[in-house]
């Protein structure tokens, strides 16, 4: 299968399932909510070194948050239930209890599962903190320097997707930049999914394990590395210098999908030699998207 | 299962009728005639509520209750589901003990509204008496959860002894709002009556049309509560509470207190801008 040249490789991404919470953070302005999800979405790139996996799903409008103020929703992803309340109560106390006018609530409301957060946090008031049930829902009141700092008691919990993915194999570093970022900028307005790493696109793709030590649990992809060529078992077709990845973790299989498809259909462009997918032949992970059934359909495949 | 359970009062009433048969009762188990024979008390004496009332329906969530009710005592005492409309006036201990479910009284309402509710909401379109939300006769604590919304005025004190929840009033609350407090919420759209507050532990007034806090309260900032907006756009959205924009988004005073008790309560006045 080919789109406008490029080659989709008859391959798949496999994927792994994740506990996703969704936190909605509102501020008095765009500006402040946003900053505080930055920091809350920092250093978590990868659960192999930070422990959890988060990002931006997207910024919400005041008519869109619990207390009418403009607001950013994050998708906040580990590997346990566990996990998923520590990293939260970690996160949300030193990012978003710490920044200005914030306040934090939760954006699954629905979701039967929940995980304390607000519960645990509290407890920063000293004995000052008060709690407050509305519509069925405890929210404590942390009084801070500013103010009051509000958090939702407990967060719902789904189970998610992490490491959705897909390789954009490119004759020069430049072309597979710029479709790498064409696929970010297609993926971006797309809801419940999130893209982890710096800008949405990964340059060091691994490998589970190593050749050289039993410690390490991931290493270099060199089958993927073009200064490699010539010394390794390489997977790179001819041409094909340079090669970017985009990650995707998401609240489920349609919503990876559905960004995989729309990321793809965006990379394929001139100086893109092919188009591949990470996977571990299906060992690992129980979520497989298979790039060519996805690309059924895309526009100009052939 | 039809659509409503319809109970039309036959005539006047001359003294006030007790329901205890309907407030133990599921209605939505019970055919017409099974209703009409539920136990009923007037004038001290035992009959069955088929006589007061004609019973139309059966076996439905929802129940309406049509006629001058105003001796009618606790209509919807003890619901935990389903749906309660009064068609008029209701007497007092509307919905008192309710753990669940919907009342709405489309007219005024006696004393005692939702007295020690654990669950549910309870609307009434017209002025409440005295003591709404508050604790039964003899308990130590009012309401533990639910809401209560009055669109008219409330009288003396609302939220005695509350426990959890949230009262809310269109008009004004009369004296001794929140008298003894343990926790929960009490808010007004009018003028708070004399006395607000007196000797809570926890909770809060949220005073939208103005509060005179006691001398035991004692000023601490002027801010705006987070948490404010969350319940006002609630209150908005949901029961039609006419809540400003200026209310979600305007700066409050916050008084602590009572400090002649734990002083962990406070009055939130809003600063009209």
């Amino acid at each position: 299968m080919r789109i406008r040249g490029t080659l989709i490789e008859d391959t798949f991404a496999e994927a792994f399932t994740m506990r996703v919470a969704r936190v909605v953070i509102t501020a008095r302005s765009p500006r402040w909510a946003r900053e505080a999800a930055l920091k809350m979405t920092g250093f978590a790139t990868s659960v192999i070194g930070c422990k959890c996996e988060a990002g931006i799903e997207r910024e919400l409008a005041p008519d869109e948050t619990p207390d009418g103020r403009p607001g950013v929703a994050v998708l906040f992803m580990t590997m346990s239930k566990d996990d998923l309340a520590k990293r939260l109560i970690e996160r949300v106390g030193q990012t978003v209890l710490t920044c200005p006018t914030t306040a934090c609530f939760d954006g699954l409301p629905g979701a039967p599962d929940r995980v304390g957060v607000g519960s645990a946090l509290r407890y920063f008031g000293d004995g000052f903190q008060a709690s407050k049930v509305i519509g069925g829902e405890r929210f404590w009141r942390i009084p801070v320097m500013e103010g009051e700092f509000l958090v939702q008691e407990r967060f719902g919990m789904l189970e998610g997707i992490g490491g959705g993915n897909f390789l954009i194999l490119a004759e020069s570093a430049d072309a597979a930049l710029e479709a790498a970022e064409a696929a970010v900028e297609a993926i971006d307005p797309l809801p419940e999914v999130i893209l982890p790493f710096p800008g949405g696109v990964v340059r060091s793709g691994s490998k589970v394990g190593s050749r050289r030590s039993t410690r390490l649990i991931a290493s270099t992809n060199d089958a993927y590395c073009p200064t490699l060529r010539g010394l390794t078992e390489t997977a790179l077709p001819e041409g094909v210098n340079s090669v970017l990845e985009i990650v995707l973790n998401g609240t489920g299989p349609e919503a990876i999908a559905r960004a995989m498809r729309a990321g793809i259909e965006a990379a394929c462009r001139p100086g893109v030699v092919a188009i591949g997918a990470g996977n571990y032949g299906g060992k690992l992970g129980p979520h497989h998207f298979h790039l060519r059934r996805l690309m059924a359909g895309a526009g100009g495949a052939a | 299962m039809s659509g409503a359970i319809t109970l039309t009062l036959r005539g006047a009433l001359d003294g006030p009728l007790e329901l205890p048969g309907l407030a133990a009762a599921e209605p939505a188990a019970l055919g017409e005639r099974e209703l009409a024979r539920l136990e009923a008390w007037h004038g001290g004496r035992r009959t069955v509520l088929g006589e007061f009332f004609e019973v139309t329906g059966g076996r439905a969530e929802r129940l309406v209750v049509r006629g001058d009710l105003r001796l009618v005592e606790g209509l919807g005492a003890g619901l935990a589901g389903g749906e309660l409309i009064v068609e008029g006036d209701a007497g007092p201990l509307v919905g008192a003990r309710m753990t669940g479910g919907r009342i709405e009284v489309r007219g005024d309402a006696g004393h005692g509204v939702g007295l020690g509710m654990a669950g549910g909401t309870i609307v009434v379109r017209g002025n409440a008496g005295d003591r709404v939300g508050s604790a039964v006769a003899g308990g130590s604590r009012g309401m533990t959860g639910g809401e209560i919304v009055i669109h008219g005025d409330a009288g003396a004190e609302c939220g005695a002894l509350m426990r959890r929840g949230v009262v809310a009033v269109r008009g004004t609350v009369g004296p001794y709002a929140g008298r003894t407090m343990i926790a929960g919420t009490v808010l007004a759209l009018g003028r708070f009556g004399p006395h607000p507050g007196r000797w809570s532990k926890r909770g809060s007034l949220v005073a939208l049309g103005g509060i005179e806090p006691p001398a035991t309260y004692r000023y601490a900032c002027t801010y705006r509560p987070p948490h404010l907006a969350v319940l006002l756009r609630r209150l908005r959205g949901r029961y039609g509470l006419p809540i400003l924009d200026e209310h979600l988004t305007g700066r409050y005073h916050r008084h602590c207190g009572d400090m002649a008790e734990l002083g962990k309560g406070e009055i939130l006045a809003w600063m009209a801008p």
